[in-house]
């Protein structure tokens, strides 16, 4: 993987255009949300990003099960590399979760089941980097993350069911009673449009940070044989 | 619940924020990807060299 | 299930699974009758735990009972950690694993006796701690939901924490990495095991409570399952 494949550098100019046209038709052609005003406009990319962050992890889990059943030193690159970008965008997803409740609910945090989940998984990843940096061998390296990043993923259901139940039953914290509700708003049509375009266009910024990693990963580890060659 | 008022809320500035926020966070994955990049290619070149000899 | 093969000059016995899994789990709880470190240890640390809830929290009667089922599972979260990484570490630092390894044993069943060993020190940690509390705080907990409660939470808590603690204990940052690894991981357990806890120390009707029991098993089964699953790779070299 020495030269850079043209499709990746298609696939960069693609990226920055389409974000362009993502930015501008979420902040000028959809419509302003009736209550919420401007920062409802947030949300098309907020929910973008947490999708896009949920696929890296989902893409960690399918490398890590790969790694461990044919020992290939690629899933474990592929994996890392699902980590790193699923992290990347799991931290927008919370943060501009976090602004987007504040105007609304007049406060940085709410307990809404799906922030908190979504909280959690964040650092369920930053744990399995963790766990990485603590170990030395890489082969044990690998198989130990394939094992956690599957572990933390099939977690995160149980957490968000554990937390909505238990809102259910409690929403006299800050928010709605309806635990689904974090600024729950109706979509017309044209707001429908840019919320999948928006999907579409943060799936593809995701491909293309997902490849560069891969590729930044595959060098190191040759990198790293090198110098192993070098010293024995 | 929400404020009794004509027309949506004015919430510009923390469009902004949230906007800023997601700009830069990419912006700065983007410049670490580079700078590693350009670490690992001057430890090619390094190790070509001690290699070469 | 046993089967005992005689060959020529040598004798190769093939150990049933059930006694291998026994064997382990003995060898743990004989060693510990002998030493109680791991015992003794999350015991005290418990006890004071308890104690700074009480001095953190300081709260009167009527609303400790509101916080009674939480201040619990906290204390049991914490000190499960301790008997987690010790349990591991005595393994590794005497170098029995590797003795485990050699023998002509399923792998699983390392799993499954440690994991049954884990959770015997957790439950009689916990069953000690109870009547502590009882004392301390003037409130009756022995009432058998919650008994039935802290069981399902404590098997979901060892299931994965004996996973994870095999892993950690290999990293150079092990005593710190587990609960970094454990407690995202284990959430539902605490938020389930907290809400059934308090459901049953208030006398709620069981059709209350029943979704978070059943929570706890799903989470019982899907880790077990889980755990026997990816073990071999925990401990393949």
């Amino acid at each position: 993987m020495e030269r850079k494949p043209r499709l990746l550098t298609v696939l960069d100019v693609l990226s920055i255009v389409l974000l362009a046209v993502a930015t501008w038709m979420a902040l000028f052609w959809a419509p302003m949300e009736a209550l919420m005003g401007n920062v409802q406009r947030v949300f098309y990319f907020h929910v973008a990003a947490g999708w896009v962050g949920m696929m890296g992890f989902l893409l960690a889990v399918i490398a890590g099960i790969a790694y461990l059943r044919t020992g290939a030193g690629k899933w474990d690159i592929v994996g890392l590399s699902g980590v790193e970008i699923g992290l990347v965008f799991a931290f927008i997803n919370i943060v501009t979760g976090s602004i987007w409740a504040r105007p609304i609910w007049n406060t940085w945090w709410t307990w809404d089941p799906r922030l908190v989940t979504a909280t959690i998984m964040f650092l369920v990843y930053v744990a399995y980097l963790m766990l990485r940096e603590g170990i030395d061998d890489p082969n044990r390296r690998a198989r130990f993350g394939a094992i956690y990043a599957i572990v933390g993923f099939v977690s995160v259901p149980l957490t968000f069911l554990s937390i909505r139940i238990f809102r259910t039953i409690h929403p006299t914290l800050v928010g709605s009673g309806d635990p689904a509700a974090l600024g729950a708003f109706d979509m017309t049509p044209n707001m429908r449009m840019v919320f999948f375009f928006s999907l579409f266009v943060f799936t593809v910024i995701g491909i293309d940070l997902l490849w560069h990693r891969i590729r930044l990963g595959w060098l190191k580890d040759q990198v790293e044989q090198r110098k192993f060659q070098l010293m024995s | 619940m929400f404020f009794l008022q004509q027309g949506p809320a004015e919430t510009t500035d923390y469009m902004i924020l949230g906007l800023a926020v997601i700009f830069v966070t990419m912006l700065l994955h983007v410049i670490s990807l580079r700078v590693r990049r350009r670490n690992l290619e001057k430890d090619i070149e390094l190790l070509e060299e001690l290699e070469g000899k | 299930m046993s089967s005992e093969r005689h060959t020529q000059g040598s004798v190769a016995k093939q150990p049933s699974y059930l006694r291998s899994l026994a064997a382990i789990v003995w060898k743990d709880l004989a060693a510990e009758l002998r030493s109680r470190e791991v015992f003794s240890a999350m015991l005290v640390f418990a006890l004071l735990v308890i104690l700074i809830f009480n001095f953190a929290l300081e709260l009167n009667a009527r609303e400790r009972a509101s916080v009674t089922a939480g201040v619990l599972w906290a204390t049991f979260t914490f000190a499960g950690t301790l008997g987690l990484n010790r349990s591991m570490a005595i393994e590794k630092d005497r170098g029995c694993l590797d003795g485990l390894l050699l023998a002509p044993v399923d792998r699983s069943a390392i799993y499954f006796g440690k994991a049954i060993g884990n959770l015997i020190f957790m439950l009689i940690v916990e069953i000690v701690v109870l009547p502590i509390y009882s004392v301390l705080y003037n409130v009756n907990l022995f009432v058998p939901g919650l008994l039935l409660v802290i069981l399902l939470g404590s098997i979901g808590y060892v299931a994965v924490g004996t996973l994870l603690a095999s892993m950690a204990v290999q990293a150079r940052t092990r005593d710190i990495l587990l609960p970094i690894l454990l407690f995202p991981v284990v959430i539902p357990v605490v938020v389930a095991a907290v809400k059934a806890s308090d459901a049953f120390l208030q006398g709620l009707p069981l059709d209350q409570i029943s979704v978070w029991l059943n929570l706890l098993i799903a989470y019982d089964v899907i880790f077990i399952a889980i755990a026997y699953m990816v073990f071999d790779f925990v401990v393949e070299e």
